[in-house]
Formats: C-alpha cells, sequence, structure tokens
C-alpha cells in the first residue's frame, strides 16, 4: 500500500511525502478529536501510521485523507477505525512470571488493607482483569477486592463484562495459569459452550468496568494497585508522562505500580517509586 | 600602663618580692617593739631600785641624825654630834633626787613633802634645841625637853611614813612588772599576727600569680579542645587578656587556626560543590547550580557559566548558565577559542583575575540601581587537559587569595563533574533511545500479533468456507440419493423407534413386574417363616428369616429406587399433579417414621405453619418419596438428638435465590433437620448424585445405596423445585426441599429429563428474566446440544482407568456425548494401545494406577514424538499442590480432580478439544 500512495504522488520527492504523510496523519487525529472527542494525538505516530496504512489496506483507499473524508462522512466507520488504534493483544495470565511476582511480592501486602482497590486501566477484552480475580480469589482476597477495569474502547469493554473467552485461545490460557502458579483446577473457574469458556460470576463479582480515556480523563479514587501492561507502549512521551502523572495522583500512598515487561516509569517520576521487581516492573510509590 | 608587657618572670618576681618585703617590714615591727621593751624594762629596774634606796638612804638619815642628837645630849661630845650634822647635811640632797623621782606621782610626793615638812620639823623643834641646850648645857632645858619628848613624836611619824611611803613605791614596782609581762605577752601574740597576715598576703600573691598565669593556659587549652571537639567550629578564636608568652601561644595558635579555618573551608565549599554535581544529569542545571553555589562563597554579584560545544574548529563557547544576570547584559552568547578573554582563558587554560576594571561593561543591577564590579575574574575547568568549561564572575569587593585557592582546588573536581553529566547525559540520551526503540520493539510485536491473529482468523474462515462449499456440494450429490433412502430409512427407523421405546417401556415394565414377583414370593414366605405360628422354627431360624425378610425388603426399595432413576433418566417418569392436602402430610409421615424414630430413642417432630395454605397442586408421590428419603436418612445418620420437620411458606428471597423461574408462584418451604454426622462442605455437592456417599466408610457403617439422595433431586426438578442442604459436620444438617404450587400444569405429564436438566444448567448462568419464556430456553438447549454432537461427536478419547466402576460411568456419560472411547487399565496398557492407534484426540489419564501409574505414562507419552502433542488430562485423586505440580512436570495438559464433576469435564474436553489460535 505504501507502494501504492507513494506512487500516486510521484511528483513530490521522498522528504515531503513522508512530511506530507505526517501532516495528513496530523490532520486525520485532529478531525477524529474535534467531531468524536477520542484523542488520539499523542500516540506513537509510528504505530498510529501502521494502523491506518492496515485500514487504508482493507478498505482499498490510497491516501490518508480519504480515510479521513470516510471517518468524517461515513456512519460507523469511526468505530472500525477506532478498533484498530486500540490493539487488543492480551492474554490470561499474560507474563505468568509476572503473576507469580504479583502473588508473591505484592499480595502480601495486600492482604492487611481492610479493602483492596485496583485499577485495571487498559484492560481491553478484560483477560488479565479475570486473571488478576482468580489470582485474588485463590489468595482469599477477591472479597474485600474491588476491581475498576477500564478502557477507552466502550465495544471491548462490553466484551470484557461478559466474562466470555474464545475456547480456542483457552488452552493458551490454561498454560500461562499453571506457570503462573494457580493453585486450583483452571477449569474450575469456568463453564462452556460452542465456543466460548464463560467465567462465574462469582470471579466477576466485584469488577466495576467503564470506559476510561488514559489522554483526557482524570482519576476517579485512589487505589493500592495499578495494572497498565503494555498501554503506554502506543503513547508518545508527552502523553506517557501525563498518565504518569495520573497514575501517581491515584495512587494511595506505599501503592504499586506495574506496567509491560518493556515499560519503564518516566524519569521525572522514577525517585517517586521504589523497585520491587526490576524485571516484572513491579514498583511501589515512596512515602515522601 | 595598658600597653605594658608583664611576662610570666616579672610577675614570678613582683610576687616573691612583695612577700620578701612583707616579711621584712614585720621582722622590723616586731625587733622595735623588743627594743622599746627592753628598755623600759632597764628603766623600770634603775629607777624603783634608786627609789627604794633613797627612801631607806632618807631614814637612815633621820634615824642617824636622831641617834646622833641623843648620843650628843647625853654625852655632849662633839664626836656623836657629827652623824647628826652629815645627815643634816645629806638628807635634803637625798630628798630632793627621791622628790625628782617621783615628781610624776602626786600622791607620793604629797607623801613627801610631808615627810620633808616632819624631819624639818624635827630638827627644828627636837634636833636645833637640844643641840643648842646641850652645847648651853641646859640639863635642865634637856630634861624637860625629853619629858615633853616631841621629838620623838616626830621621828615615829617620819618612820610611818617612810614605810608608808616605802610601800608604796614596792607596790608601784610590782605593778610595773605586771604591765611589762603584759606588754611582752602582748608582744608574742602580735608576733603570731604578724605571721598570720604576712602568711595571708604571702598566699593571695601566689594564688594571684598563679592564676593569671593558669587561668590563661586554661582559657587556652579549652578553646583549643573545643575546637578539637566533634563539633569543631574552626572559627573560635582564643583570646587571652593577658600580655605575656601565653598570647603569643595563643595568637600562633589562632594563627594556624585561621589557616587551618581557611584549608577547612576551601575543603568545604569543594565538598559542597562536588556534592551538588551529585544527582544532577544535565549542564544547565549543573552550571546553574554551580554559579548559585559558588557565587555567594566568592562573594561574587555576578556570574556567567560557559561550556564547550563541538569539536576541533568548530569549538565553542556558549553560555549555559548565569548568575543575577539581567536582561541582554548576560554576556556574549558564546566565543570561539581565543575569542575575548573568555576564549582566551579557554585557549591558554589560564585563570584571568582583573582588579579594578572600571570601564568593564559589566553593570550589576539592583532594585534601586547600579553598581559596578570592581573585580573580575575568569577561570577555566579542565578535564584531562582539555577545557570543558570557562566560568566569570564579577564582584564589588576583590577577589581574596582564599577565594582563588578554592577555585584552583575545585577545577580538577569540577572539570571530572562536568564530564560526568556529560557521560550521563549521553548515557541518558542513549537508554531512552533504546527504551523508545524497546517499546516500538513491543508495539511492532502486538501489532504483528494481531496481524498474525487476524490473518490467521481470516484463513481459517477461508478454509472453513472452502470446506463448508466441498461439503455442501458432496451434500448436494448425496442428498438426493440420500434423501430417497432417508426416507425409506427413516419410515423404518421410526418404526424401529416406535417399537424399540415400546420394548424398552414394556421391558422396565416387565424387569419390574419380574423382579417384583419372586420378591414378593420371598417377603411373604419369609414373613411367615419369621413369624412361626407352627412353632416349627427355633430363635435362631426364625431370626435368620427376619434377616431375608428385611433383606428383601431392602432390595424391593433398591429395585424401586433404580426403576425411579431409570425411568426419570428415560425420559418415563410420569407427573401425576394433583391437589395435595399439606395436612396429611404429617399424619403419614408419623406414622411412618415413629416406630423407625422411637427404635433409635430419637425424637421427632413435624410442625408446619399456620399460614400455610391447606392445598398444593405437585405430584403427591413424587412429594412424599421425596420427603419419606429425606426423613428415612435423617434417621439414618442420626445416632442421638432429634429429626424435625418444618413445613412453611418459602421466603421470596429464597425463592428468587433458587428457584427464580417459579418466583410468581406459591412455593412451600419443607425443612428436614437432624442431629445427625452431618456432611462435610466439599462432599455436599457429591451427595446428590448417583452411587454416591459421603465416603465408603459411610457406606459400610450405614448400609444403603446413596440412590436416594440422587431420586429426590431429579424428583424435585421434575417438580420444579430445588434441594437446599446446610450441614456442618458432627452437628446434623438440613434438607430444605423448595416445591412450588404449579395448578396450571397438565394433570398428567411426561417429563423429558433432558429439558428439565439443561434447563436447570440455564438458571443458573442466565438472568431470571431470559428464562421465564420456555422456547428460548428450547432454542438455547437444542442449539448447545447439536453444537456439542459436533465438538464431541467422534472425537477419539483413551480413558486410562483401573477402576470398573469409574470406567463404567465415564464410558458412558463419554459415549452419551458420541465420543469413542478406548479404556486402557493401566499405563503398559495405555502405551501398548498407542503403539498401535496414534490419532486420539485427547487422553484421560488417572494418576493411581497398577503396574504403571500415571505419571510415568505421560513421560513416557511426552517422550514419543508420534503422540507427544496429544493433550492429556490428568485425573489426580487428591488436589494437593505436589500432586499437581508432579502431574505438571510429567506433562499433563491439564488436571481435574476427582471425583469428577461431570460439567466440569466436559468444560475441560471442550477446551482440549477446540483448535487453539496459534501465535
Amino acid at each position: 500500500m505504501n507502494q501504492a500512495s507513494h506512487e500516486d504522488t510521484e511528483g513530490i520527492d521522498e522528504l515531503s511525502f513522508s512530511e506530507l504523510e505526517q501532516i495528513e496523519i496530523g490532520l486525520l487525529l485532529d478531525g477524529i478529536y474535534q467531531v468524536y472527542g477520542s484523542d488520539f494525538r499523542n500516540y506513537l505516530r509510528s504505530s498510529l501510521r501502521r494502523r491506518i496504512q492496515h485500514r487504508m489496506n482493507l478498505e482499498g483507499l490510497s491516501t490518508i485523507t480519504s480515510l479521513l473524508e470516510k471517518v468524517l462522512h461515513v456512519p460507523g466507520f469511526i468505530e472500525k477505525l477506532q478498533n484498530d488504534f486500540s490493539i487488543k493483544v492480551t492474554e490470561m495470565f499474560r507474563d505468568p512470571s509476572f503473576f507469580s511476582a504479583f502473588r508473591s511480592q505484592v499480595v502480601p501486602f495486600l492482604r492487611d488493607l481492610p479493602e483492596i482497590r485496583i485499577w485495571h486501566a487498559g484492560c481491553a477484552t478484560g483477560e488479565e482483569v479475570y486473571s488478576m480475580a482468580i489470582l485474588l480469589h485463590e489468595e482469599g482476597l477477591l472479597e474485600k477486592t474491588k476491581i475498576y477495569a477500564t478502557d477507552m474502547n466502550e465495544q471491548v469493554i462490553q466484551s470484557a463484562k461478559t466474562g466470555k473467552f474464545p475456547l480456542k485461545r483457552m488452552q493458551t490460557f490454561t498454560k500461562n495459569y499453571l506457570q503462573a502458579g494457580g493453585s486450583k483446577e483452571f477449569s474450575s473457574y469456568y463453564t462452556t459452550d460452542a465456543e466460548h469458556a464463560m467465567f462465574h460470576a462469582s470471579i466477576k463479582q466485584n469488577m466495576m468496568f467503564a470506559q476510561h480515556n488514559l489522554a483526557t480523563d482524570r482519576s476517579f479514587n485512589e487505589f493500592h494497585v495499578i495494572l497498565c501492561r503494555n498501554v503506554l507502549i502506543y503513547f508518545d512521551s508527552q502523553l506517557q508522562s501525563r498518565v504518569h502523572d495520573l497514575f501517581f495522583e491515584s495512587l494511595a500512598a506505599q501503592g504499586f505500580l506495574t506496567l509491560g515487561n518493556m515499560e519503564s516509569i518516566v524519569s521525572l517520576h522514577k525517585s517517586q517509586y521504589e523497585d520491587v521487581n526490576t524485571s516484572e516492573r513491579i514498583f511501589r510509590k515512596i512515602i515522601v | 600602663m595598658r600597653n605594658l608587657r608583664i611576662n610570666i618572670k616579672w610577675k614570678i618576681l613582683i610576687g616573691y618580692f612583695l612577700i620578701i618585703c612583707c616579711v621584712g617590714t614585720s621582722i622590723l615591727v616586731v625587733s622595735n617593739r623588743i627594743s622599746s621593751l627592753q628598755l623600759e624594762i632597764e628603766t623600770i629596774t634603775s629607777r624603783d631600785i634608786e627609789i627604794h634606796n633613797l627612801i631607806t638612804t632618807l631614814r637612815y638619815n633621820a634615824v642617824s641624825m636622831e641617834t646622833s642628837q641623843r648620843g650628843f645630849v647625853i654625852t655632849g661630845t662633839e664626836i656623836y654630834l657629827e652623824p647628826y650634822t652629815r645627815g643634816k647635811a645629806e638628807w635634803e640632797a637625798n630628798y630632793n633626787t627621791l622628790y625628782q623621782y617621783l615628781s610624776d606621782d602626786p600622791s607620793s610626793r604629797k607623801s613627801l613633802e610631808e615627810i620633808k615638812i616632819t624631819i624639818q620639823n624635827w630638827i627644828s623643834e627636837a634636833g636645833e634645841p637640844t643641840i643648842a641646850m646641850r652645847k648651853a648645857n641646859n640639863t635642865q632645858g634637856i630634861i624637860d625637853f625629853f619629858n615633853e619628848d616631841t621629838g620623838k613624836q616626830q621621828v615615829d611619824d617620819l618612820r610611818t611614813q617612810l614605810e608608808t611611803l616605802r610601800q608604796k613605791e614596792i607596790t608601784s614596782t610590782r605593778d610595773h612588772i605586771l604591765d611589762l609581762k603584759n606588754r611582752n605577752d602582748m608582744l608574742i601574740i602580735s608576733l603570731y599576727l604578724m605571721l598570720i597576715i604576712v602568711s595571708i598576703i604571702s598566699f593571695i600573691i601566689v594564688s594571684y600569680v598563679s592564676g593569671t598565669i593558669v587561668k590563661t593556659i586554661k582559657d587556652v587549652v579549652k578553646t583549643i579542645s573545643e575546637i578539637a571537639s566533634s563539633s569543631g567550629d574552626l572559627s573560635t578564636r582564643i583570646k587571652v587578656n593577658t600580655r605575656d608568652e601565653i598570647k603569643d601561644l595563643a595568637e600562633a595558635t589562632n594563627h594556624l587556626l585561621s589557616n587551618l579555618n581557611d584549608q577547612y573551608w576551601i575543603q568545604e565549599k569543594v565538598a559542597e560543590v562536588a556534592t551538588m554535581n551529585q544527582g544532577i544529569n544535565d549542564i544547565p542545571t549543573l552550571a546553574k547550580s554551580f554559579l548559585t553555589k559558588l557565587a555567594p562563597m566568592l562573594d561574587a554579584a555576578y556570574g556567567v557559566f560557559y561550556i564547550r560545544t563541538g569539536t576541533g574548529d568548530q569549538q565553542r563557547l556558549v553560555k549555559s548558565a548565569s548568575y543575577a544576570a539581567f536582561g541582554d547584559e548576560a554576556g556574549h552568547a558564546s566565543f570561539r577559542l581565543g575569542e575575548g578573554l573568555i576564549g582566551q582563558a579557554a585557549l591558554e587554560k589560564r585563570t584571568f583575575l582583573l582588579n579594578a576594571a572600571p570601564d568593564h561593561k559589566v553593570s550589576l543591577q539592583t532594585g534601586l540601581g547600579k553598581l559596578e564590579p570592581k573585580s573580575i575574574l575568569i577561570i577555566p575547568f579542565e578535564f584531562e587537559g582539555k577545557v570543558e568549561a570557562i566560568v566569570e564572575f564579577a564582584s564589588v569587593e576583590s577577589f581574596t587569595s582564599q577565594h582563588l585557592k578554592l577555585l584552583e582546588q575545585l577545577e580538577s573536581h569540577f572539570g571530572v563533574a562536568i564530564n560526568n553529566v556529560q557521560g550521563r547525559m549521553e548515557v541518558e540520551r542513549l537508554l531512552s533511545e533504546s527504551q523508545v526503540l524497546t517499546e516500538e520493539l513491543q508495539t511492532q510485536t502486538e501489532e504483528l500479533q494481531t496481524q498474525s491473529e487476524e490473518l490467521q482468523m481470516q484463513q481459517e474462515e477461508m478454509r472453513m468456507t472452502t470446506e463448508h462449499l466441498e461439503e455442501q456440494n458432496l451434500f448436494a450429490e448425496q442428498k438426493t440419493k440420500e434423501l430417497e433412502k432417508a426416507k425409506e430409512e427413516l419410515e423404518t427407523y421410526s418404526e424401529q423407534l416406535r417399537r424399540s421405546s415400546q420394548y424398552k417401556s414394556n421391558f422396565l415394565a416387565n424387569m419390574s413386574h419380574e423382579l417384583r414377583t419372586p420378591l414378593n414370593s420371598i417377603l411373604i414366605l419369609s414373613q411367615m417363616l419369621a413369624e412361626n405360628e407352627n412353632n416349627t422354627l427355633n430363635s435362631d431360624e426364625a431370626g435368620y428369616a427376619k434377616v431375608i425378610h428385611t433383606s428383601g425388603n431392602d432390595l424391593l426399595a433398591l429395585i424401586d429406587d433404580i426403576l425411579d432413576l431409570s425411568k426419570v433418566e428415560a425420559g418415563k417418569m410420569i407427573l401425576t399433579m394433583d391437589e395435595v392436602n399439606i395436612s396429611e402430610i404429617p399424619e403419614h409421615m408419623h406414622l411412618l417414621f415413629n416406630p423407625v424414630a422411637d427404635n433409635k430413642n430419637l425424637s421427632f417432630d413435624i410442625h408446619v405453619d399456620a399460614n400455610v395454605p391447606p392445598v398444593l397442586y405437585t405430584d403427591g408421590q413424587r412429594l412424599q418419596q421425596i420427603l419419606k428419603n429425606l426423613l428415612s436418612n435423617a434417621i439414618k445418620f442420626t445416632e442421638t438428638g432429634s429429626v424435625a420437620m418444618n413445613i412453611q411458606n418459602a421466603d421470596p428471597k429464597d425463592i428468587q435465590k433458587y428457584i427464580p423461574d417459579q418466583i410468581d408462584k406459591h412455593v412451600l418451604a419443607i425443612s428436614v433437620s437432624d442431629t445427625g454426622i452431618g456432611i462435610p462442605l466439599d462432599k455436599q455437592q457429591l451427595i446428590f448424585e448417583a452411587f454416591q456417599q459421603v465416603d465408603g466408610e459411610t457406606n459400610r457403617q450405614y448400609g444403603g445405596t446413596g440412590l436416594g439422595l440422587s431420586i429426590c433431586n431429579e424428583f424435585t426438578k421434575l417438580l420444579r423445585g430445588r434441594i437446599i442442604l446446610d450441614s456442618t459436620p458432627d452437628k446434623g444438617s438440613v434438607f430444605t426441599l423448595f416445591v412450588p404450587s404449579l395448578p396450571d400444569m397438565e394433570k398428567e405429564q411426561l417429563v423429558a429429563r433432558n429439558q428439565e436438566v439443561a434447563a436447570a444448567v440455564e438458571t443458573k448462568l442466565e438472568p431470571p428474566a431470559v428464562v421465564s419464556a420456555p422456547d428460548i430456553v428450547d432454542y438455547t438447549v437444542s442449539e448447545s446440544t447439536e453444537y456439542e454432537g459436533q465438538l464431541f461427536k467422534d472425537k477419539k478419547i483413551l480413558l486410562v482407568e483401573d477402576d470398573s466402576r469409574n470406567i463404567f460411568a465415564l464410558v458412558k456419560a463419554l459415549e452419551n456425548k458420541g465420543m469413542n472411547v478406548t479404556v486402557a487399565n493401566n499405563g503398559k496398557q495405555c502405551l501398548e494401545v498407542m503403539s498401535k492407534q496414534t490419532d486420539f484426540d485427547l487422553i484421560l489419564m488417572d494418576i493411581m494406577m497398577p503396574i504403571m501409574d500415571g505419571y510415568e505414562t505421560m513421560k513416557a507419552i511426552r517422550l514419543d514424538s508420534a503422540i507427544k502433542y496429544t493433550p492429556i488430562i490428568a485425573l489426580t485423586a487428591k488436589a494437593m499442590k505436589s500432586d499437581r505440580d508432579k502431574c505438571l512436570e510429567a506433562g499433563a495438559s491439564d488436571y481435574i480432580s476427582k471425583p469428577l464433576n461431570m460439567d466440569q469435564l466436559f468444560s475441560l474436553m471442550r477446551v482440549w478439544l477446540t483448535k487453539q489460535v496459534e501465535h
């Protein structure tokens, strides 16, 4: 596709082409923001560019401007694009070593709390939310825990609420669960139908799902644990530091922040956290 | 006078001198006193002796004059008269001498004058006349005279007077001597007094002198030790008020201290600057804080910091921070090497100190106006021989040598610091770059993952479509043929089905009949035998007959149970809905169970709430069967205490909770409570399953098939109700039966079990509102069954299990779902089977088996390349973590613990039979 758009704009040299593309992306994002209120302007451009290219491929469009036109004039098209923009790569007990570390290094601190509030920012279809709930259930903490799971994509939130996951991924989930040190039978948490494994209501009881946009919305409570794994990688540094401000503000004293295994705390906030587990990216807010 | 220098030597000399003076003075005073005393003693002794002599002489004169006068008078010889004459001549001289001595004593003088008069009177009245008379030979006159003798009287008086005087003088002498003695004593006392006073004065002088010396030394020592102590304020100076060698010492020490202090100040500042450098990661901050730190140290009022950038010819000194700069006057933005003083300093690596630079452009902006700097300092900072930065300071004061020293010290440190920070900045930059790249990588990975997922989905869809199309083609061809064939077959089948169903019903009925007939005869005959009316049997034999009878009864009950259950399972259960009179229930139950309860000494009560409506629409026979089962169980498992039945209207909350689809109906809650052995929590679900009791032991101890509760449960479901169990081991159990009144149901109804069970499952999963519409339930059920048929149909399952009961149950259940089950009785058999057939879809593996256990078998399977990817579900006896870990280690894909929950097993099998999306 890149090739195709290149040919269309043959008169323009290489440098100005990519400049032009940047301008078009900027216009597209501005348009989306002004019309639909979703703010992708501080998302990582390189990633967005690929997602946009992907959508253009599928739609057979040659320029981003024509994509913008569709966004603005074709009803429902924006949902498609927004879906493209929100990467929903997730699985239950993703990075089992993280959950295992969480169990051994964070759970002991949570035990003493009268009530535990956990914020799962960017929960996508909710796999990790259910994983965390199962983990806490096995540690006997689920009763006193409230898990707030948020994502900017309303559609995935709705999907996450159902607690239904496709059977064809369940084997991976089971393997992850076992590697993460699950202490019960994974099969005791779900029933199945033709295509889905449906998790029991008892696991869902203390979950709250809501639409929340890290780029624009504010903090809504004080949390003991904030999980935000593999979300910040899609943001540029400006938005990353905004989100870190938001997390810092939302964390209780000595609360835990956990990030994806490729992510790190931006330098501005580095001194406000101590490392609990460096390789699993578990940090703890220092009382100042 | 104040500037006069009094050193320690002089102090000591003056002290000693003062003491010697005191001693001399006292010696002088004492010797003076002694000599005056001596004189007095001498005076007193000579005068008093003279006085005493004179008095004696005077007396002697008087006596000798009288004696001479008498001698002459008597003899008339002139010789006798001589003493008189001599006495007369001498006494007056003696008198005068004496008078002189006593002139200072009026009383003695008066006595003396009286003595003189007496003497003169005697001479004139007695002496001279008598002598004259004797010369004149006037004897008569003499005799007359002596007759009268006035002279004698006078001499006697004289004697007395002299004696008085002498006594008086003796007393006076004694007084003198006493006086002298007193004064002597006084002298001794004053001598001691003097000694004391001199001692005191000497002591005072000595202590003053030594005090002045020691105090100063102490002050010095104190100050020095204070400085030396940990708090160590080097700015303290030794203060000495004296002007002696100690002052010299103190001054020398103070000098040393100020040197040290300067040194220390420099070190401190260097350290301060060095610590400030730590944790700074960028040059502007470093420059800014360096200036902010250093300017006050140097009393500078203005400062600029230039950092060297670029290499080779491109090297420039770029301003990166300023201190107290104002507006554009903050100095040039950059210099080339050698350009201006800044550039020159960088080129030459030398420090410039310019004093009194009146024309310097910089003016220092204060709130009130401008100041001209007096001194300007330009310092280069090097690292490894290269100038890294130039700093310029301006001050309204002159820079001191100390400032320069400090800068000299700082030069090397700060050069390193700049280099470090630059290094750190570089590291930080690289780190953040790498972080950005890492994150980018991750996003790409995830995107790729999404894309591959999407691709896979698309592929899968396409494959499915193709397959579907092919199938459809094939299907279409065959369809016509098959349709005809099927039509015929269907007819045959339906006939066969009808017949086989008839056979089954008949078989069941026959079975019931066939079994009951012989049993009946056994029962009747054994009863007759047991009654022993003819007394033909002895007591033992009668006992045996009773046993036969009871066993026969038990067998009958068992057969009934099995038939009931099989009827329910075969969907042959017929419900007879009718009015059930609630008040009959207690009577009936009392009748049935009072004897048994009495037998076991248990109290048995039935309570019916007053507000329970008299009539309930349900199948009365099934209801009774349920209640009988519950009660007989309760009594069976209770050794002491009580069994009670309580009939009341169900709480709407409970209805909502347990049978939400009957919420609009009238529901009765009948609870049967006992004080028996109770049921542990983990077993509470199991006891409702067929052939289950809490454990094997219970079975042996209490007897029974364990079918009772599962029949209760099945019946309750048929009656659209639910049984709830609340039990504590060793405390007792409460079974509560919720049974709705169903007046709208047909009088007689054949209930298909599958539908009912499916409905029960649905109730658990879906909100009640959805379930209340029956056709939706049916739809869901049929669809899911259809799918299940697809998923499970013809799947090849290898069951490795040694317990025949389990094999039976599992094979039955799996085959019901359309799966092909192959059974291996142990690990060895399993491997044998798998060596011939490798295409199993799933292996169910028991762990505890003879010959070769599950762990070994799984390990062996995982080593065999042909079959190592076959999912294995381990069936573990206990859900111990170690068990579990061993299973997983041996290669199990998942595990499920026994006793098996069939729903869970099927869920699990669905997961492991579903083709997975791979990443």
